[in-house]
């Protein structure tokens, strides 16, 4: 009966089968062979187990930036696990661990950078400090190898400076992957020129601006064409060169304030800024007489003691013609100081009141030395009315004057 | 014929141009529509604030002695920030093996150890799921520019899941000490370097909790206006101090109360509900009652991605009442085991016991439980809780084998049966259900055997109840209307005759 035989043998399979099954269940434990612990990094890593029986278990592996599991390849009767190629280029711990049913290996491997620099990074700051050897700028230096890694502590990088006249080389070493150094200022202004060098590798050069520190006290002067009130010319008013405690000019563009009080205590102001130390400020001329006291100010930092401008009058008086039926007037000539026609421009203000009330205000401003006011009869009834008129700081009064 | 056929034809006609009037209609409707979503003006500016704390982990500065720059608590602030959202972009990076997110967080060469890692576990098939339960970073140096920063975390516990095809390989805590370089760019603090410094497993010291004096005889309660909601709008004092007055005329030792996760604010716990929570433990005091707080109720989810939230709502509740004398047990979360199947039972059994571990962390003196649904379940986590607490609705003719088994399997550990009981429940839903008698036999039967088997236990429950919410039993109205019926009380306020059973002294 060759059926049974059949069974026969289909049934020795089974059992053969279930027996090597149960032998792949035996515990055992994967014994790890490798014995290198550390590596410099780029270098290939495998690691070895011995392998009790044909399972293959997969490793946990865990770096400084992630985590993953590998799989092994089983040659003869060891387990080896090759560390994926983006884990081997980064320096740190890396931290394994197998398990398994019955045990479990775990242990860590410390991934070295390599020995030279392939890159460094180099930050700076500030860009811009103040001269006079308190303020400082931060040099900051990060050397790494060819796969990105920070270098080991105590790495000498050597920092060189020009400033001026002088070039100076300090050795400093790295410490939690950087090295830095303050650099400080020196009394004069002027341009710092900074790069660092570790292990052959050369950085670009870095510049800092020393700029002048805050501005001390100065003094100013004013010029004008000539000293009368005449609100045509313009004076101009200039700084003394702004410097610094240590004779540094003051940076291009520093803003200056000048202050005018006139005798009346009211202000005027007029603001320039500084170039080479230098700041100009014009202001236009008072129409009528006037004692102005001058002070400037680089606002929170220094000051100029004041000076004094004497304007002169220039209109003593001035007439006035009431003309078809007093609703025309007629002022002027109005006279500068030489007795020529005084340049157009000047205000010149007529009040209109009406039984002691003020109607109206009118300005209007003079050409060729005269200005005319028209009253229109739709607006200003027939009646009486009193007038003033203002100009240059002098009035007249004309009372009761009749319209119609 | 003829004409009745022209107009049937005309009918026709006429039926089909409005039809294809109203299709052209409401074509160019919905087209207009369309090209008039998103325009809405108040979009415009992206006033809307969109900040949801994703990640909080426990992180503690160590004291601020950095060189360089010293540093002021505004850049330390905006720092943590980012560090701890660079975590999170990392985690959900290697969860899902995308790149979303890393741009913002790491700089361009940075970047680039996380793409390849991705792009090697995305091939292999591979997932991570992480989370960091501890931070405690250093200062090491703050570049004058404000433009660098450089620390080392110390000891920062990672907690990691690893999958391969979805199937769950390895589970491993880790604690590690990182050094990390992060510069300020475009307003983001990225991380330039990492480095991992030093590495170890991480092991719990288990604190041995005496449980000698623990006594309990006791009741799960909830008011009968509001279950599930006791912490709600209508919560009053004058209502609990009736109830507890009851409890403890009853000849009860202790109260099992429910603290809903979001009710309660998840990880931002809300003051007020801490408030409550304070008076009705004032108030068991007064009435010399013992409570069970149970945490967690209504929580269901415990992805890894959420445990720095589910910690920082322990902690500060925890920490808030661990001095309190009422509390008497910390319970973790009530019938964790029903949440196997849905949830993965290595999941949820790695979020008890870290949840265990933080909560003994901060009060040393309590003993902590869980509830388990069973007592099959019972002895899982046998060995970190301090002691056992199960449920038991089943045949009441099993119950003691049930225990006896569970006594082999934990012997040195106070057992306490949790909840039990039965519904009087017996009407259109459930026509041959229990009745009041039935109810009171079962009490009777169940506190003699309590008695006999030397069990520590708490009912379920004081009040009928007339609202029961779809979250406890879903909406089916068999379950919903037995769950009404489990009280001791009913809901016209006088007691059932299983009152008299509701302890066996």
């Amino acid at each position: 009966m060759p059926n049974k035989y059949t069974y026969l043998f289909l049934l020795g399979l089974m059992f053969l089968s279930s027996f090597a099954l149960l032998q792949k269940q035996e515990p055992g434990n994967y014994e790890y062979l490798s014995k290198t612990t550390e590596f410099e990094v780029g270098t290939p890593i495998v690691l070895k187990f011995s392998a009790p029986n044909s399972e293959k278990p997969l490793l946990y592996c865990s770096n400084s930036y992630g985590a993953t599991l590998i799989a092994p390849v089983l040659t003869s009767g060891a387990l080896t696990y090759t560390i994926p190629e983006n884990m081997n280029k980064k320096i740190g711990i890396l931290n394994w661990e197998l398990r398994s049913d019955f045990s479990t290996n775990s242990g860590s491997l410390t991934l070295n950078p390599k020995a030279e620099v392939g890159n460094m990074e180099t930050y700076i700051g500030p860009p811009s400090i103040e001269a006079g050897g308190t303020d400082y700028t931060m040099l900051v230096i990060i050397p790494t190898d060819s796969l990105d890694n920070p270098v080991p502590n105590n790495t000498l990088v050597t920092e060189t400076h020009q400033f001026l006249a002088s070039e100076e080389a300090n050795s400093i070493y790295t410490n939690n992957f950087i090295a830095f150094k303050n650099l400080y200022s020196k009394k004069e202004s002027g341009r710092l020129l900074v790069a660092s060098e570790c292990l052959g590798i050369h950085s670009k050069e870095f510049t800092i601006n020393v700029a002048a520190a805050i501005p001390t006290d100065f003094s100013i002067s004013a010029t004008r064409p000539h000293a009368y009130a005449d609100g045509n010319q313009i004076t101009t008013f200039t700084t003394s060169i702004l410097k610094d405690e240590h004779n540094n000019v003051v940076n291009d563009g520093t803003f200056v304030t000048f202050f005018i009080t006139n005798q009346d205590k009211h202000i005027l102001k007029t603001t320039g800024t500084t170039i080479d130390g230098v700041a100009q400020a014009k202001i236009i001329h008072p129409d009528h007489e006037a004692q102005w006291e001058i002070k400037a100010y680089v606002e929170g930092m220094s000051e100029s003691p004041s000076i004094a401008l004497t304007y002169q009058q220039v209109i003593n008086d001035f007439e006035v013609a009431f003309s078809d039926k007093n609703r025309t007037i007629n002022v002027g000539p109005l006279q500068s100081f030489m007795g020529q026609m005084i340049p157009d421009g000047l205000h010149v203000t007529l009040h209109i009141y009406k039984d002691k009330t003020l109607v109206n205000s009118i300005v209007k401003t003079s050409f060729n030395g005269y200005v005319h006011f028209n009253l229109n009869p739709a607006i200003y009834t027939s009646g009486h009315y009193n007038f003033s008129i203002e100009t240059a700081g002098k009035s007249k009064e004309f009372n009761t004057k009749k319209l119609w | 014929m003829v004409s009745l056929n022209k107009n049937i034809l005309r009918a026709i006609l006429i039926l089909s141009y409005i039809m294809v009037i109203a299709f052209i209609l409401s074509g160019v409707s919905a087209l207009f529509s369309y090209l008039n979503t998103g325009a809405d003006r108040s979009t415009m500016l992206h006033t809307e604030i969109q900040n949801v704390e994703q990640y909080q982990p426990k992180l503690t500065w160590q004291p601020l002695q950095n060189e360089g720059r010293p540093m002021d608590e505004e850049n330390l602030k905006a720092l943590e920030n980012d560090y701890l959202d660079a975590w999170y972009v990392k985690q959900m990076a290697y969860k899902t093996n995308t790149t979303a997110g890393i741009k913002d967080y790491y700089t361009d060469n940075a970047r680039k150890n996380l793409y390849d890692f991705i792009t090697l576990n995305k091939a292999k098939n591979i997932t991570v799921e992480a989370t960091t339960l501890h931070h405690n970073p250093t200062l090491e140096f703050f570049s004058e520019d404000g433009q660098l920063a450089i620390l080392t975390d110390r000891h920062v516990v990672e907690y990691k899941h690893l999958f391969k095809a979805k199937q769950l390989v390895l589970e491993t805590t880790e604690t590690s000490t990182y050094k990390i370089v992060l510069l300020l760019e475009d307003g983001f603090w990225r991380i330039r370097h990492m480095v991992k410094e030093e590495n170890a497993q991480y092991n719990f010291e288990k604190a041995r909790i005496s449980t000698d004096s623990l006594n309990i005889k006791g009741i799960n309660y909830y008011p009968q206006a509001t279950p599930w909601d006791m912490f709600g709008d209508q919560f009053s004092t004058e209502i609990l101090s009736k109830d507890f007055k009851i409890i403890k005329n009853a000849g009860l030792n202790a109260i099992r109360i429910f603290i809903p996760y979001e009710d309660f604010g998840k990880a931002n716990v809300r003051p007020e509900k801490l408030h409550k929570l304070k008076q009705t433990l004032d108030i068991a005091q007064a009435e010399a009652l013992n409570v069970v707080v149970t945490l967690f109720d209504f929580y269901g989810d415990y992805s890894v991605m959420d445990w720095t939230l589910n910690q920082r709502h322990a902690e500060t509740i925890v920490s808030a009442f661990k001095d309190h004398k009422a509390i008497i047990a910390w319970d973790i979360k009530n019938e964790p085991n029903l949440d196997f199947e849905s949830r993965g039972k290595a999941n949820v059994m790695a979020w008890l016991d870290q949840m265990i571990h933080l909560v003994k962390s901060i009060d040393t003196v309590r003993p902590v439980t869980i509830g388990w649904s069973n007592a099959e379940s019972a002895p899982l986590l046998m060995d970190k809780v301090d002691f056992i607490s199960f449920h038991y609705y089943e045949d009441l003719e099993q119950f003691e084998a049930a225990v006896k088994t569970l006594k082999s399997k934990v012997p040195s550990k106070p057992l306490v049966l949790q909840e039990f009981g039965l519904t009087s429940y017996s009407g259109f839903w459930k026509p041959f259900g229990a009745s009041e008698e039935d109810q009171a036999n079962y009490h009777k039967k169940i506190q003699e055997l309590i008695a006999i088997n030397n069990l520590q236990f708490m009912s379920w429950t004081l009040y009928d109840f007339t609202y029961i919410p779809k979250e406890v039993v879903g909406r089916l109205p068999w379950r919903k209307n037995a769950q009404k019926h489990f009280g001791f009380i009913d809901k016209n306020g006088t007691k059932k005759e299983a009152f008299n059973y509701i302890t066996h002294e």
